[in-house]
């Protein structure tokens, strides 16, 4: 007698398949089952005027919810503290992040980077300036002693880390004890113009907006000598929660890479001053990380 | 015998005399006032003890005449040092030529004064003038620039000429206003200028109110290198703060008067600036100031 054909042996046989099956779907109901929201709440890091950015962020929302069929909610943020806590708390799906942030949101929330705008000028990078008034006699870092800096925000690669790398890589590790002030302008054009009036001699900033300043008004490249660069990073990186519906998230990548091929999405990208969209790598950001072990010495030094 | 040892005793110098120290204030602008009150609590903290600080203070009117009176009567009374504000006053005590140690005060980009010797040192600063031509920009379009100066004044004529410079590069226009006598603010009634620079003219700070208050009338911004502490209702302000210079004075004046060689005390330029926006006025002339713009202030009067 085979054992096949015992027929406890078949009610057995029928019952593992049944709970094998209950138990495949049961593992595969979360992927089905992952977020759907009916809205995606979306964050802003400020700008120099968050009035002009929130208008052309609208649109752009705007856009999006029409295309998703998932209402797109915009949200500034202040920092990078505030920009954890609001995903960890999952009050916000996604968030424009400039490089430094995005970079630490990567690696430390695992978020997923999935575009970047392109800007008017064909540019989807950025790269920090370090930045004196050409009669101010600073030409090299020893100039720079005893002199005033000023910074954007510690939550910017551009405008704080890059800075202190390139500082760290000629020696300079403590900040508060070579410099006679330091301070964060809050802004990359507050950083400009104030090495331009003398409210600090030596300014860091990012190159778009040192750039887009001397096109509307060119007398600023006359009065200003750029000492040092940093490598280009991507310079804002919509970055979204691995936990929204894939299915949503390709929808999303999509319809922001293919902007730039409907009328109607060429309008939208004109007012939302960018070119088209592109596809983002978390690869691109690795140079943050170089750059953080460079300075990771100088913020411990003076606590910030 | 006994009366001659008497006046040996009398002529010894006292080494508990104080100390004099003359200064020129000229025309006691509030700007200069601001840095001599700083000077002068800084320099009474640095002599607490016996020794005391004797300072006499001389407010000439801002002409050639007057400052070179002031400077005679200083070296006159043979003060061990001289302090004088800005670089009119400071000329005329160089031409005295006289031994006194000279410290200058307040001077504009001093390297380019001739303020040199070896009885003098001093602190002074750079303010960069193109900024007053953007922020003018930022406000409305510029097509003549008026520059308010004096050409009696040596560092108000060359703020004149480097603002003049500055404006030709960006294909500004520019009108000269020589204010050289109160007579002289008439010429503010005419002309097609669209905003005015006020240079550091000493004289033009004693009728900054009405120049103010001619150029209001006419709806024409203005723009001063000197803090409005008065509030005589100029639109922009960028300027070096006192404080910092008056405690560099003192600092300077105290190593001269505990026998430091002044040649060994070099002089000292700040770069450190104060932007001040006046909304009060900008709402009466009718400009909006833009949010971008504000935040860039120091200081707004609202």
């Amino acid at each position: 007698m085979s054992r096949h054909s015992f027929p406890a042996f078949r009610f057995l046989q029928r019952l593992v398949a049944c709970l094998l099956i209950c138990l495949s779907t049961a593992i595969a109901l979360p992927v089905f089952a992952a977020e759907q929201p009916t809205e995606l709440l979306i964050g802003i890091e400020p700008e120099h005027n968050i009035f002009d950015q929130m208008q052309r962020y609208r649109y752009l929302a705007s856009y999006l919810s029409d295309q998703l069929g998932v209402k797109v909610t915009l949200t500034i943020m202040s920092r990078y503290g505030e920009v954890i806590k609001r995903f960890k708390s999952r009050k916000l799906d996604g968030a424009f992040l400039t490089s430094y942030t995005a970079s630490m949101g990567i690696k430390d929330l695992n978020l997923e980077p999935i575009a970047n705008p392109v800007n008017l000028n064909g540019e989807f990078t950025s790269q920090g300036y370090l930045f004196v008034r050409k009669d101010s006699e600073i030409r090299t870092v020893q100039d720079m002693a005893g002199k005033r800096i000023i910074f954007v925000d510690p939550a910017t690669m551009e405008g704080y880390l890059f800075p202190l790398a390139y500082l760290e890589q000629h020696g300079i590790r403590n900040i508060n004890k070579f410099f006679t002030r330091f301070d964060f302008s809050g802004s990359d054009a507050s950083s400009i113009f104030a090495v331009l009036d003398g409210r600090a001699d030596i300014g860091s900033a990012k190159n778009t907006v040192f750039n887009n300043l001397i096109h509307n008004d060119p007398s600023i490249r006359q009065e200003l000598d750029i000492l040092a660069q940093s490598p280009r990073i991507p310079e804002i990186t919509l970055c979204i929660r691995n936990e929204i519906d894939l299915y949503l998230q390709a929808k999303l990548v999509n319809v922001l890479l293919q902007m730039d091929k409907t009328a109607q999405g060429r309008k939208v990208l004109e007012q939302f001053k960018a070119l088209r969209f592109v596809k983002s790598k978390k690869t691109d950001f690795a140079v943050i990380e170089e750059m953080a072990q460079d300075a990771r010495a100088a913020i411990a030094e003076h606590g910030k | 015998m006994l009366l001659a040892v008497f006046f040996v005793f009398a002529a010894a110098p006292d080494s508990q005399a104080a100390k004099q120290i003359g200064v020129i204030l000229t025309g006691d602008v509030p700007y200069y006032r601001a840095m001599h009150e700083t000077f002068v609590a800084e320099l009474h903290k640095r002599f607490t003890g016996a020794e005391k600080i004797e300072i006499i203070v001389q407010k000439p009117f801002p002409d050639p005449i007057s400052w070179s009176n002031a400077a005679r009567k200083l070296i006159a009374f043979d003060v061990d040092l001289i302090v004088s504000y800005g670089s009119p006053a400071t000329q005329a005590v160089l031409q005295e030529k006289s031994n006194i140690p000279i410290l200058y005060v307040g001077l504009y980009e001093p390297d380019q004064a001739v303020v040199t010797g070896k009885n003098v040192t001093g602190c002074g600063f750079k303010l960069p003038l193109s900024s007053i031509i953007r922020y003018f920009r930022h406000l409305k379009p510029v097509n003549t620039l008026g520059i308010v100066f004096t050409s009696a004044e040596e560092d108000s004529v060359r703020q004149y000429k480097t603002m003049a410079a500055l404006a030709a590069q960006q294909n500004i226009k520019t009108e000269k206003i020589d204010i050289g006598s109160y007579a002289d603010l008439s010429k503010l009634k005419t002309g097609n200028t669209d905003a005015v620079f006020i240079t550091g003219s000493s004289l033009a700070h004693l009728w900054l109110k009405d120049i103010v208050s001619i150029l209001k009338k006419r709806r024409i911004p203005t723009a001063d290198i000197f803090p409005d502490d008065e509030e005589s209702g100029g639109l922009i302000n960028l300027f070096h703060p006192p404080l910092p210079q008056g405690k560099m004075a003192a600092e300077m004046a105290a190593q001269i008067l505990l026998n430091k060689k002044i040649d060994s005390i070099p002089p000292y330029t700040s770069r450190d600036t104060e932007l001040v926006y006046n909304l009060v006025e900008a709402r009466q002339l009718g400009i909006t100031i833009p949010i971008d713009q504000l935040i860039e202030a120091s200081r707004v009067i609202k």
